[in-house]
């Protein structure tokens, strides 16, 4: 059966319509867990459908007069955002289950993690701009969702104030590319770049696009909300934002850069931006990573460590090196490196989740002993960190010592040797949070902890998804090899 | 020479024409302070009251309501314009479906907007601008 090529992101649209309505029918009853079905249900199919169109392998597919193309990088990239989501939505079953406002909610998820695969089909600067606001909105709602309380509140606010600078940045960065060349759409704009006559505005647009995908990828130098934004909003709402978010403004970044801006036309105009990217991702993961050391707060530890994992991902924009084999080599681990955080990641901010459901505290001490009243979240959560260090525990090895391998064979054996020495550093501080649940005694013992399923099940499920990509990591690998090939040799 | 030095000097002198001219009337006129002068501008009427009040925070969801309906008649209006020609060229489906789904998701999100109880006005004694 022939799907249409957008089918995942109407699915995850109209699923968001369909929250909508039901509760316009039903507004005073409780439905959290239709609603919460409902948006799963949405993420899985959206998912499949984009494995379905994979499998079909339609190669690329322009739509909308070259609005949008979809490709193989289009579907691998929906993919992670409907698992995320699914994930999420699990996890929120429990999490927002006395929260008001719950269609809200779930209708926002929906329409980022729309705006999200739409990002990843975006073919032209305008519909980008529009998919990363259909991103950002919700996000913003999102993260102030638990509006009475005030740390969600501020965060939101913050979240809200870089957003729309870096936005305004992004959007000035498109007018002067624009400017430039004339042109919006990806493949437009590589032959209006080629022996461009106004390097300086179209230098200054270049750059400046890069300082809208920093936000989106919480890179520095746009980095500084994701530890305010991360710590304050609802821990499936961090684990949404730093996962499936992330991923969709490198997917983004990816498709601009590859498609839009051809790596040899800009060397010779004299803008060598992978430099820029080689130098925003060690600046990225060293800052990412030493900042995660010195914290005490658990979320705010893993949103530094989320901006050292932009770092290592940025090293796909970093190391482009011209031969098409090595540059799918090293693309292909950048977007294996980002389906495999999406789910270590997130199941790390659900055993967040689950923590401040049992009212445990928000620090490191508070976390000591959580594996005598609850074994298995803690087991998972130690899987789920040492997959993040980089230990062979997860998929998070293969995909950093590829990452690591793409960057040596470009003959940047100085960013691979930074990202090895901020691997080993960030074993230091997760293990200090696997030392505090295993090895530290509790405040007090014999706390009957209640369990709840949905995050239970989430985190659970993303653990067995980790540890099964270290067991066989092929399936997902090569379908990152074909997306990235789509990319690259477009 | 750059053809943008025009540009600068543009600016320049569109920045000191107001300046000189404040500063102009600055030196020149008499200084006659009046109450007349010193109250607040409200289009000719007699100003009443502070203009520090409250207002009722339910404004808020009317208006931005108002903006959603009107973004849509932004892209209302040029769809108008072309759509006997648009007919014509593509068919009647491909030139109305478009627009009727636009509008769809719009009553989607303004009926749950009403049905759960965003436009309903509460009245309370404590706001000034009660209805």
């Amino acid at each position: 059966m022939a799907l249409p090529a957008l089918t995942p992101q109407y699915v995850l649209g109209l699923a968001a319509l369909l929250v909508l309505v039901v509760d316009a029918f039903t507004p005073t009853s409780r439905k959290n867990g239709l609603l919460a079905g409902l948006t799963a249900l949405a993420g899985v199919t959206s998912a499949g459908a984009a494995a379905w169109l994979y499998a079909g392998g339609a190669g690329r597919t322009t739509l909308f007069d070259g609005a949008l193309a979809v490709d193989a990088s289009t579907s691998f990239f929906t993919a992670v955002f409907g698992c995320v989501a699914a994930l999420v939505a699990v996890a929120s079953y429990d999490y927002v289950r006395e929260e008001p406002h719950q269609s809200a909610y779930y209708a926002l998820v929906l329409l980022a993690t729309a705006g999200m695969s739409v990002m990843a089909a975006a073919n032209s600067l305008v519909t980008a701009f529009l998919a990363l606001e259909l991103v950002s909105l919700p996000a913003y709602a999102l993260v102030a969702y638990l509006k009475r309380d005030a740390g969600s509140a501020e965060a939101g606010l913050k979240y809200f104030v870089v957003g729309a600078l870096s936005s305004a940045i992004l959007v000035y960065g498109i007018s002067l590319v624009y400017a430039a060349t004339g042109v919006f759409g990806f493949a437009a704009l590589a032959d209006a770049v080629a022996g461009n006559a106004h390097v300086t505005v179209l230098g200054a647009g270049v750059v400046m696009l890069i300082g809208g995908f920093a936000f989106k990828t919480a890179s520095v130098p746009f980095h500084f909300w994701a530890p305010e934004a991360y710590e304050g909003a609802p821990a499936p709402v961090s684990a949404f934002l730093s996962s499936a978010s992330k991923a969709a403004g490198f997917v983004l970044a990816f498709r601009v850069f590859l498609l839009a801006f051809p790596l040899a036309a800009f060397e010779a105009l004299g803008i060598p931006w992978t430099l820029v990217f080689a130098v925003l991702a060690v600046v990225t993961m060293t800052l990412g990573n030493v900042a995660a050391a010195t914290q005490t707060n658990v979320k705010r530890m893993l949103a530094y460590s989320s901006i050292g994992h932009a770092g290592y991902a940025l090293i796909g924009l970093a190391a482009l090196s011209g031969p098409t084999s090595s540059d799918v080599a090293v693309v292909g681990a950048s977007f294996s490196h980002l389906f495999v955080y999406g789910f270590t990641n997130t199941g790390a901010f659900l055993v967040v989740a689950l923590a401040e459901r049992w009212g445990v505290g928000r620090t490191f001490e508070d976390y000591a002993g959580l594996a005598r009243s609850a074994p298995v979240a803690s087991a998972v959560l130690a899987v789920l960190l040492f997959s993040l260090a980089g230990l062979p525990v997860g998929g998070g090895f293969w995909t950093k010592y590829a990452l690591f391998l793409g960057a040596v064979q470009s003959g940047l054996w100085w960013l691979a040797a930074v990202g090895v020495v901020n691997s080993a550093l960030s074993l230091f501080y997760y293990s200090r949070l696997v030392k505090a649940v295993w090895v530290d005694a509790p405040d007090e013992t014999g706390v009957a902890r209640e369990r709840p399923t949905g995050i239970y099940a989430a985190v659970v499920v993303a653990a067995v998804v980790t540890v099964a990509l270290l067991v066989a990591p092929d399936v997902v690998f090569s379908w990152a090899d074909a997306a990235a090939r789509a990319l690259v040799s477009a | 020479m750059n053809e943008w030095i025009a540009v600068g000097v543009f600016a320049v002198v569109a920045a000191s024409i107001p300046a000189v001219m404040v500063s102009a009337s600055r030196l020149l006129r008499p200084s006659v302070p009046e109450k007349g002068k010193e109250t607040v501008y409200e289009s000719g009427e007699v100003p009443t009251g502070g203009t520090r009040l409250n207002f009722n925070i339910q404004y808020y969801m009317v208006a931005l309501l108002f903006v959603v309906f009107d973004i849509e008649t932004v892209l209302i209006f040029p769809w108008t314009v072309v759509y006997q020609d648009a007919v014509g060229a593509a068919g009647l489906g491909s030139a109305l479906a478009p627009m009727l789904v636009f509008i769809a998701v719009l009553v989607v999100g303004l009926g749950w907007a009403w049905r759960t109880g965003v436009i309903r006005w509460v009245s309370s004694a404590n706001t000034e601008f009660n209805t």
